[in-house]
Formats: C-alpha cells, structure tokens, sequence
C-alpha cells in the first residue's frame, strides 16, 4: 500500500452496504485498487437485513451474492471488516487514513466449521435481529455472511468461556487476546458510503414504542418476517406469539416531522407496502391499515403501489395518527383523524408497525476530515473534492437509488485519482 | 504447455472423521490415474496452501483440484495464480448435507460414495478444463458514444471526457441542452433544498463544447450502429452527410419528450388558450413575462395540476417522478413576479423525497396553496382565465377556483424505441407508425433496446439498474427511468462509469455483468451448425448475429458468458474452454451408478451457481439433510442446461434429473434475464426425449429456488427422491 | 370563487400567529391530539384549510376556537411546529373583533362579557358574583335551574373556602397599579391594531 503508484490508483470505500459494495466493485471492475472498511463483521449493511425488496419481492441476497462473488473473483478489492476509519489527512489524490481494525477474535484460519459456536454456551442479544431473540457469543451474523469467518463478541472475548473455546478450534482461529490494531494506507480519494441507522422510535413518544409490546418498527417487522429472524419467518405478535389478524401501519413515524426528522425518508412507504404483502401471505383474512399522508410510490414503483392497492383487505387512510393507546389485552389502540372524512377513529389492532425513517449515520460517525460539507440533516453534501458521499449518506434513497449513487462516485472517485487531485 | 493436475484432498473440517480420505485418494490416483494426488488435514491452512504452491512451482502442477470445501468459501486461500481450477465440493455437500448415525454402515456407504462421486466428476471435469484465451483485438476503441445532448447526455459525456477518455456527443437538434434548455430555473440540489437555482445548461454546455475529449456532432443522428462493444461502428448522419466512428461503448441519454396534452381533454387541454403544459410554462416564464396566453393580462393567479396524464391507466400508469418538484418551483415563478400572486397546487399525493420535503414547505411559506382533488371542470371564466373546478377532497366539496393559467404537469415517456423481447414489435407506436430508432442496431433481434415495461429499457432495475440486455449499451436519465435533473446527473455519472468499465473490460478481453472479469466465451464449431437459429434466438443479451444462411455470426464482446447458446444448441457446437456440453456430459456419465437390486437411486441435481448454489451451502450450513442418492453438477446459468443431459444422465441409468434455477416472468430474478425460462421452455420438450427412451415423463422436474430457500431445500429434494422412488428404476442402468 | 386568497391573508396578517396557517400539511395530528376533540365542529386542521379555502363565515362562526383549554398537545405533536393553540386563540380573537361570534357563543360571552368585567372591578375575582352573572345569563328561570343542578357543588366549594359568599370583594393592594397596567395593554394592542391595518 505504500507503494506510491499504487497508492494514486487506490480508491477507499468506508461502508460495505449496497452504496459502498457497489462503488468498490464498480471501481475495481473499471482496474482501480480498492479498499473497502466495513464496521461490522460481514457485508452488506442494511440491505442485507431485509427480507425482500420492493417491488419485486425478491431477496437481497441474491444480489448480494452477485456482488460477493464479484469481490471473490476481483483481487484488487482489500475488503477490511470490523475495522473503521479513524482519521484521514491529506488533499484529493494523496490521503492518509488511519484505519482502526477491531479484533474479532477469530484469525484468517477460520474455516466456518462451526465447532466453536456449537460448543460455545454463552447466548447474547442478537443484533442482527434488533435483539429479538438470541444468538451464540461466537458465530457468524448469518448463513449467508460474507465473510464466513466467524467473530466473537468483545465482552465474551474476555471470560474465562472464550479462552476455554480456544481448544476447541481444530485450527487454532481463535485468538481472544486479539487487540485492536491501526492501519495506515495511502489512498487518491475516498468514497463514504456509511448508510443509515433506523430512527430511534423510543423518541416518537406519543406512539409507545418501547412501552407498548405489540408496537413494532419497520425493520425489526423485517426481521420479524425473515426466515432468518427471531421465529423462522412467521408473523406473530410479539407480546404473545398469537396469530395477527388486524394489524397497522404507520408512516411517517418520524419522518416529515420537525420533532424528530424534517426530511422524508423516501422508502418507508413502500416498505410497508412490501410489508402488507408479507402479512397477505401469512393471513390471507388478515386485515390490514396504512395510515399516510401522501403515498410516495415514485417513478415506476407506482405499479407495486397499484398492485398492493389491489389487495381489498387493506384500508388506506390518510392521516397521521396522533397517538397509540394500549387496553388490558395489550393490543395497541391507534388514535387519530381521518382527513378524507373528517372523522376521528380510535381503533384496535392486534400489532402496530411503525414506519420509521434513517437517520445519516454521517450525524454519529462525522467523517474525520477537514472541509466536507454536511447539511443541516447530517447529510453529506457533495462539492467537489476527493471525498465523495453516497448513498444514504447522502440522502434517504431505495436500493436501486443507492446502486446508481454508488456507482457514479466510483466514477468520481477514479476521476481524483486520474488527476492527482 | 502440457496440462498437469494436483489433486488435493482436505480432511479437515470433519471430511476426514466422515470419509474414507485414503479410498478417494486411490479413486483419483488409479481411477482418474491423476499423476499426482494429495492428502492434507487443513489445506486452506498456510501449510496446505504452501504444499500446492510448492507442487506448482517445483513439480509443474499447473491445474488443481481441490477436493474441500464449497468453491464459495476460502477463495483468498486458493488464488493459485492458474486459470485451471476446479473445486470438489466434500464438506457442505458429502459431509455437512447428510444424516449419517453413528454405526449406520448403509448411510456411511451411501457418504462415501457421494463424496466419490463428486470427486470423479472433479477429475473429469478438470480434465476437460482448458484455459480461457480472452479475446482481444488490436483495433478495440476505448472512445464512447453518448447519444442525446440534454442534461443527462451532456454530463455523461463531460465525466467520460473527465476520466480521461474521448467522448462522442451526438445531439439531433442544433444546439445542446435539450428539455432543460427550455427551462427558466431548476430546483433546489444543495442545502438549504429552498431556492431556485440557476439554469445550468448554459455552463454545462460551454465545458462540454470547449473539452478537448469531447466531439459534438450536433443536428446528428445515428444511421447505423454495426458491431459490438469495443468494436462498434457507428455511422453518424449529420442532413446528407454521413460520417463512421468507431467506439468501445455506448449511452443512450436521449431524455423525454412530454405527454402528449391533446389526449387530456378531461383536464381542460383545449378549454382556451389558458390551458397550458408545464414546459409551456417554463418557457413562458423564461421568456419573461407569467401571462393569460388569451388577453395577455397578468397571470398572478396560476393552478398546476399534477399527475397530468401520469398515474393513470388511461394514460402513463407511472409516476413521472418529477412532476412535483417541478411544479412546486414554478409555483415559485409566479411569487417571484408578482408579490400578491395566488398559486395553487392541485394534487393527488405531494411527492417530495428526502430533502425535497423543505422544499415544499418552502413554497408553502411562499403562500402556495395545496388541494387535494381532482380536477371536474375546467370553462372561461366571466372575466376572462379560468374557472376550475375541483373536487376538494380534504373540505369534502366541489370547489371552483378562478385563476389566470392552469398548467398540467404532464409526464415523460422516453425518447428510445424499445421493443417487447417476447413479441419483436415496437412497443407505443400505432400501427404504421414510423419509429424513431435511437441506435439502429444491425443485431439479428432489432434495431432497438429490449424493453422491460412501458416503454423504457430494459435493467435489472433494483440491484444492477444500469445492465441491460444490449451489452455495452447503458442508458442514463429520464430514458431508463423518470426521474428530474439532479437524479439524472448522478445517473450520467454511473452510466459514464459503466461506460468506462465496460471499454476496459473489453480491451482485457473480460466479460461484464454478472460475471464480471470471466476470460472464457463460446467458441462454435461452425461445420457442425445446422442452422436451426436457436442460439441467435435464445441469447438473452443479443450477442449472435446471423449470416444470409442462418449461420450464427458470434460476437465474443457482446457475451456476458451465460452459456444459453450453449444450452440451446441441439448439436453441441457451442463450447467455452472450461464450460462445455461435453464436459458436463462426461461428468455426469463417471457417477457410478449402483445396480438396480441394490435399491440405490442415483438423482441428478443442476443447480445455478448464482441462487441455487449458495442455498444448497446455507442449507448445509444450517444442519439440513438431503438424500445420498442426489448428485449435484453446478451451472453457470440454467440457461445453459443443454437437453442432450437429460438423455445422457438417463441413458447413464440416473433415475431421475432435478433442475434448479432462479425465478422467471415478470419480476425475473434470472441474472441472465432469460436464462431459467428459457431452460423450462426446453424441458417442455424434454417428454418427448423421454418417450424416445421409454421413461416416465415425472423423472425430470424443474424447481425455481431462492437463494433464501435453504430451508426449504431437504423438503424440495427428499420429495424428489422420494417420487422417483415410487416409479420403478431407470431400466438402462443395465446397459 | 373558493380559494380566494383575501381572507387568508387578512388571517395571516392580522389573527396571532396567523401566518403559520400557510404551513399546515393536512395530516390530522392535531385533531387526534385534542382532549375536546369530539366536541369541535371543526378540527384545527380543518380550520386550516377553510382558512385557505376563503371560507371566512364558516370560519368564524366556527365554535371550535372557542373549546380550546390550551393543553398544548396539539403543538407538541405538530409535525411542522405550528403553534396550533396560539393560532386557535388568535382566530378567536379576529372572529370576536370581527363581530362575527354568535352571541350566545358561551365562552365568548363568558370571557368578554363575565369574567373580564369581574376581575377588572376589583383585580381579583369574585366567584359569587361571577357564578351568579353566567347563570342567569340567559334569564332568571334558567339562572335558577343552573343553581339547583349546581347546588351540591357550591355548598361543597362554601364549605371548603373556594368560594365566597359575598357578591363582591375588596379590591387589591396596589389596585390603581393594575389599572394602570391594563390601560396601558389596551392602549398599546390599539397601536399595534392601527399600525397593522
């Protein structure tokens, strides 16, 4: 990496979601080094812990796998997982990064076996799945982790659990004294790609998250539905695993709305579109509500929005609701105004989903450089310069947005390296 | 160089404890009579990677074969720098998939075979592995066409010419800017996402006229384009003039053109001259003076309607994306003029994503007024302008309003003929009707780009929107999708980008999406041809042209290396280096087929390597078990699957053939596009191959898996085998 | 004509906070978020959009500004921050200088007539007194039968010392003080009112 040639055709990408993946591997595909950091222990980001897409209906990983294989078969992409940036100095065509690699206790001979997780008998929050149920201190996050090399969590490295496990590894992969390392690269320009994070839904008192059990959010809703979440994919309502039969959908839980984010989260009606569909499949007598204020179904997503509007089991009401309640039986009970009848409704349901919005991650995690432009939102604002934001970290965008994002700034990121800044 | 295989076996992870390591070592070593074969307890482990890296350098082992883990896992490990790699999959599929209790020597029989199954049809099939030549040509061009001069067209050009390439920019009118050049200002694309910014065509065009890797041909248009990525011939004709270039690559950026307004009578289109489109309002404002086109007097009471002719089955089914936005910020034309104006904006829904939402409430501060209805009635008002009536949904009455000027936001069609790939004729276009071809493509499937719905191009639109299924041909802006000017920018960006890629690729000699980088592609054996058509037919990606006698005229840098043509070629001409008809055939002909009283059902599985594949691993990941009796044989693509298999596993004695693959129709998951449909439409015909051989037509079935149906797998499969159980078994297992 | 702008602007300038009306985005929190919700004819949302629509009668001889107890749940809740109880007190008031208030409208009548005139006498109120003109407001035989419903109520309140049995009460310490500050509130409101039209 010192290597000064080298190092002027290399292009960092922080964030391995499909805004990241995309621009690494459409940089490398072009010839272009690339380094890609990923924070967490495998790729994928957000997208990865989505049941389908709209409006296909289709799953994530199968794109994904496209892009894992893409980076398997490309040996310029360096692919750093558990690792984050932590300073960056320099101009365009000449940065020096400092990269923080985390441990993750397991070395580069894992083979995935699986022995240790098996043997392991500590269980922890499973927060791939926002907790929703348990998972094994040492594991991989998913069948489907890219990579396969299992990690273990920080805490559990350092009980006596984690150094017994060592044993148990016919390979010798794991390492719980592992510490955190830095790495410091040259690079010609950097993409930030470090996506989103589900907006806090404990902050929209007025709607009980966190109070209410049966008051969900949209992604763990996801995970809910997932084959891979917390009850192998079947909906049930969370405070007593009971079918559900009535459920809401609420949009705009904080979005569009200066008490928690003033933007307009763009995807979340049609994740709850998708989501309604979820719950057809499951309950074909099931009924649903999405309570809205405008329906955003852009471009040609408004098919899906017609085909989901063809369910008569849904009732659509335009309003945002003004408050959940909750009755003795714990079903949430939604309160508010119907704008299209001027009627107001209190009504029960046996589940809420809140439509909740992202949240840049560029408001946590600042990218640590001088000069880049954030809006008021924490929105990076590109304006020239070797730094180039994409993605969500942009703007909230849907899958196809972020792919076509992601691929303009490799493009913007290899024209830095071509002119040396 | 004469070819020399290393086998080496792992008996780590669990194979050794499973399989009898030593009996697979002699299957490849007197067997396969592999010359060298090797045994190791953790081959990805540095020792095992440092043993064949040593055989390679020291005993000239320049092909291995490894028989481990899924080729999925440890790739870093195995980068071996040769091309003639294969990977036989012992852990996830001999070990991980099967129930074997301890003590159950039939089950520990059963393990041991599969495992030496699978790694008969390695050795054969790394046998048969050739190395891929890529092809390259001296006279490839790295140049780029853009075709349309507009926003999209013009920044597309400017970041290829940025990157350092040579962009053609082809423009049929005199001038560049196209539908934004009509425009007076455009909305907000920076913070505070308020004001209304300065048109940029002006700037944009000066740069992209004065860069020295920029050639515009203005009042041009495409007369031919001849060829295939790297190699593409384009004649460019400007009135009577007709000038060649050659290019690596090509986007189309040809823009919209506005929905034609004479169909929206129920709007008021032709009430008066009051009635008008909103890039007649663009330019009206641009011009100057916001008027009554009917008297002249000033329009300071102005409604917009949107969704003119968008989101109606009637009209445009789609939303046209920009329509709002645009509306909103000629709501601000009228303010800036007149400060007691009255806008107002009728709606169905007000769709301002992301920071767009500021700019709605901006106009709302600016006094803007939003209704939501529909629009009833639209007459000359008494004193002039308009009267129209609303049906106002958020009051729950009929409304009239009486404004100056009402403006219909009409939406976009594309500027790009496309054609149904299923149904070859061109799509929106009356009978009769003259079409307006962008590219004039001389491929046997058309002069057009297939569409995919509506009218727009064909992509693979959640994941990879920029493929489409004319290699090296990207569309950008509004063409590919709707979507307004900062939108368009950024996807100019990525086109130019796959652009670039795509004249990089091609001069390696490399394919692009979905197998990005892959060296091989078909070679065809043109004495055996019969000319039957069905490779040209059946390319998803239009890669084979025909000659007058129907011969297929293969071009290599159109190839995205699925291997359909393979698949659909009844005589077996079509073969890649490492991927070929018979390769496949030999390999499924080495299983050893049990005698029939030994009750051991042999079953074939081709699973695409894309979807199917990876779910068999995840499957095996998570504990699920599959009969012994299946053997599985990955594919690049469904579409690959030729149905001489199907006669070679039968007449081998497998008792029946699984096919896996991904999900077809609308909402195709194919990677290919076409690849799994194509592969159903030719088991159609599989009865009669069976019927030629006296066999149940149930012995070949056709499943379409998601990669997230692991779990649904064992299901799948032990049904399958439980099935051809019931039948009686294949009787050729006798010859 | 709807949606004559004429009516809105005046709202926008002259009625407190007014302006903000511009902002509101239709979404119906507000209705949901009023404990008197059930009993408004018009929900701040609606009123809203009348106000934009120019339909002034139906505005201001809504009653619906008049039954807002100032909870402020609806501001809290605003998606778009309007001050919704500032702007509901500010319609009230521009329906009452507007002479647009029904008479009978009870919390007109009570705040204007009753209870402004009641402390202002003395700078304190004087619940006997104050009782007595609301419930015979509407002639003696009504005045009666509101004092008999409400009897139990009041003998508990006399009991406790929440209410005092005189019809009138000393003024204030300092009351020329008071007075003088409230001459000079209506002064200064009279100014503002000059200046603005």
């Amino acid at each position: 990496m010192t290597d000064g040639n080298t190092a002027r055709r290399t292009i960092l990408v922080v964030g391995g979601g499909i805004s990241g993946l995309t621009a690494a591997v459409e940089a490398a595909e072009v010839g272009y080094e690339v380094i890609l950091v990923e924070k967490e222990p495998q790729l994928g980001g957000r997208v990865s812990q989505h049941n389908k897409y709209f409006p296909k209906l289709c799953s994530p990983t199968c794109g994904l796998e496209i892009n894992f294989q893409r980076i398997r078969n490309n040996s310029r992409i360096q692919v750093y997982t558990l690792a984050e940036v932590e300073t960056i100095s320099g101009t365009a065509g000449n940065y020096q990064v400092a990269i923080r690699r985390n441990p993750r206790f397991v070395n580069e001979k894992c083979t995935g076996c699986g022995d240790c997780s098996q043997a392991c008998t500590t269980e922890v929050d499973n927060p791939f799945n926002f907790g929703l149920n348990k998972v094994k201190a040492i594991r991989n996050a998913h069948v489907m982790a890219y990579p396969s090399q299992y990690f273990m969590d920080p805490l559990f490295a350092k009980t006596d659990e984690a150094k017994k496990l060592v044993k148990i590894c016919p390979v010798g992969a794991i390492e719980p004294d592992q510490q955190a390392m830095t790495l410091n690269v040259q690079v010609a320009s950097i993409v930030w790609a470090t996506g989103w994070t589900p907006y806090n839904a404990e902050k929209i008192r007025p709607y009980g998250f966190g109070r209410y059990a049966n008051v969900t959010t949209n992604m763990r809703f996801e995970r809910m539905s997932s084959v891979h979440g917390p009850n192998q994919g079947a909906i049930v309502r969370p405070s007593d695993n009971k079918e559900v039969r009535n459920i809401a959908f609420i949009q705009c839980a904080g979005s569009r709305d200066h008490n928690y984010l003033p933007f307009c989260s763009r995807i979340c009606c049609l994740a709850s579109m998708k989501q309604a569909t979820y719950v057809r499949e499951q309950y074909p007598d099931a009924k649903i509500t999405i309570y809205y204020i405008d329906l955003r179904a852009m471009d040609r997503y408004e098919a899906f929005l017609q085909k989901v509007m063809a369910d008569p089991g849904i009732r659509w009401i335009k309003s945002k609701p003004s408050r959940i309640d909750e009755d003795k039986e714990l079903n949430p009970i939604v309160i508010g105004e119907d704008t299209l009848t001027g009627q107001r409704y209190q009504e029960t349901y046996d589940m809420v989903v809140l439509a909740t919005g992202m949240e840049p991650n560029c408001t946590t995690e600042k990218v640590p450089a001088a000069g880049v432009e954030v809006d008021a939102y924490g929105f990076v604002v590109n304006a020239g310069g070797g730094i180039i934001g994409t993605g969500c970290s942009l703007s909230p965008v849907d899958v196809a947005t972020s792919v076509q994002s992601g691929t303009a700034a490799a493009l913007k990121a290899i024209q830095t390296a071509v002119k040396g800044g | 160089m004469e070819k020399k295989i290393g086998c080496y076996i792992c008996s780590g992870c669990g194979i050794g404890e499973a399989l009898d390591v030593d009996a697979l070592v002699k299957i490849a070593t007197k067997e396969q009579k592999l010359p060298l074969v090797k045994k190791h307890e953790f081959l990805c482990g540095p020792e095992g990677v440092e043993l064949i890296r040593n055989d390679m350098s020291t005993s000239g082992v320049n092909a291995v074969l490894l028989a481990a883990c899924s080729p999925r896992v440890k790739v870093d490990e195995f980068r071996l720098g040769t091309s003639l790699l294969d990977r036989v999959n012992l852990r996830e599929q001999a070990v991980w998939s099967l129930e074997v209790k301890e003590g159950d020597d039939t089950a520990e029989e059963d393990r041991q075979m599969m495992a030496e199954d699978n790694l008969r049809m390695g050795c054969v099939k790394i046998k048969k592995m050739n190395p891929p030549e890529p092809f390259q040509d001296p006279s490839f061009s790295k140049d780029i066409l853009v075709v349309g001069g507009g926003m999209a067209g013009m920044t597309t050009a400017l970041e290829i010419a940025e990157t350092g390439y040579k962009a053609i920019l082809v423009e049929q009118s005199g001038q560049l800017g196209g539908m934004v050049a009509r425009m007076h200002k455009v909305s907000p694309s920076k913070p505070p996402y308020q004001h209304l910014q300065e048109n940029p065509v002006a700037a944009l065009a000066a740069k992209v006229e004065g860069h020295a890797n920029i050639v515009v041909h203005k009042n041009a248009t495409i007369a031919k384009t001849i060829g295939a990525p790297g190699l593409f011939d384009v004649s460019i004709q400007n009135g009577g003039h007709v000038s060649q270039v050659r290019v690596g690559s090509i986007v189309v950026a040809t823009g919209f053109t506005p929905y034609d307004a004479s169909k929206l009578d129920h709007l008021g289109q032709g009430t008066s001259p009051d009635v008008i489109t909103s890039l007649e309002f663009e330019e009206m404002a641009k011009a100057g003076q916001i008027v009554r086109k009917s008297d002249g007097k000033p329009a300071k009471r102005v409604a917009f309607s949107l969704c003119a002719g968008s989101r109606d089955k009637n009209h445009l089914e789609y939303c046209s994306a920009a329509c709002c936005t645009y509306s909103l910020k000629q709501a601000l034309y009228v303010k800036e003029q007149y400060a007691d104006a009255s806008t107002y904006i009728l709606y169905q829904e007000i769709r301002t994503p992301g920071q767009m939402e500021d700019f709605y409430r901006k106009v709302q501060d600016e006094g803007g007024i939003f209704i939501k209805g529909d629009i009833q009635k639209v007459a000359v008002g008494t004193a002039g302008g308009l009267s129209v009536q609303v049906n106002d949904k958020l009051l729950r009455s009929s409304e009239t309003l009486a404004v100056d000027l009402l403006v219909l936001a009409t939406g976009m069609k594309p500027n790009v003929d496309t054609v149904d790939p299923n149904n070859p004729s061109p799509v929106g276009v009356a009978a009769g009707a003259e079409v307006k071809h962008v590219l004039n493509l001389e491929y046997r499937q058309g002069p057009s780009l297939p569409e995919l719905k509506w009218g727009f191009p064909d992509s693979h639109f959640i994941c990879f929107p920029y493929e489409t299924r004319r290699t090296g041909i990207y569309t950008a802006g509004p063409a590919r999708r709707p979507m307004g000017i900062a939108a368009s920018m950024t996807d100019a960006t990525g086109a130019a980008l796959k652009a670039i890629q795509a004249v990089e690729s091609v001069a390696r000699g490399a394919a692009v999406h979905p197998r990005a980088g892959d060296l091989s592609y078909p070679s065809f054996r043109q004495e055996g041809c019969t000319q039957c058509k069905r490779c040209t037919e059946e390319c998803p990606f239009g890669a084979i042209n025909e000659d007058a006698k129907g011969n297929p005229l293969f071009n290599p840098t159109r190839c995205r290396r699925c291997g359909t043509c393979m698949g659909a070629c009844p005589q077996k001409i079509i073969s890649f280096a490492n991927y070929s008809v018979d390769m496949i055939g030999a390999m499924l002909k080495e299983v050893e087929i049990p005698e029939e009283d030994a009750e051991k059902p042999r079953i074939l599985i081709f699973a695409c390597e894309n979807d199917s594949y990876p779910a068999l691993d995840a499957m095996a990941r998570e504990g699920g078990k599959i009969s012994p009796y299946v053997r599985i044989i990955p594919l690049r693509c469904l579409g690959s699957m030729n149905l001489v298999w199907i006669a070679d596993a039968m007449s081998t004695g497998f008792d029946g053939v699984l096919l896996m693959g991904c999900r077809h129709g609308e909402d195709y998951q194919c990677h290919n596009v076409r690849g799994s449909a194509l592969a159903e439409i030719r088991l159609s015909k599989v009865s009669e191959t069976l019927n030629r051989l006296q066999l149940e037509s149930d012995r070949v079935k056709m499943v379409e898996i998601n990669i997230m149906d692991s779990h649904k797998l064992p299901g799948i499969i032990n049904s399958f085998v439980a099935e051809i159980q019931k039948l009686p078994a294949n009787p050729y297992k006798e010859f | 004509m709807a949606y004559d702008l004429s009516f809105a602007r005046d709202v926008y300038k002259h009625s407190e906070m007014g302006h903000w009306i511009k902002m509101c985005m239709q979404c119906g929190v507000c209705a949901g978020s009023c404990p008197l919700g059930p009993h408004w004819e018009h929900s701040p949302r609606q009123l809203f959009q009348l106000v934009r629509a120019g339909k002034k009668e139906e505005v201001l001889k809504s009653s619906s500004m008049w039954m807002c107890t100032s909870c402020y749940n609806c501001i809290v809740r605003c998606p778009r921050h309007l001050p919704i109880t500032h702007i509901v007190h500010g319609l009230a008031r521009y329906a009452s200088e507007q002479g647009m208030v029904d008479p009978k409208q009870p919390t007109h009548r009570f705040a204007k007539e009753i209870f402004w005139k009641n402390i202002t006498a003395t700078g304190r109120v004087a619940e006997m007194l104050l009782t007595m003109r609301l419930y015979f407001a509407d002639g003696l035989a009504q005045g009666i039968k509101n004092g008999l419903e409400m009897q139990a109520q009041a003998l508990g309140m006399l009991k406790t010392g929440r209410l005092m049995p005189l019809p009138f009460r000393s003024k204030i310490k300092g009351y020329a003080g008071f007075r003088a500050m409230l001459d000079k509130a209506q002064e200064l409101e009279a100014k503002h009112k000059e200046s603005k039209a």
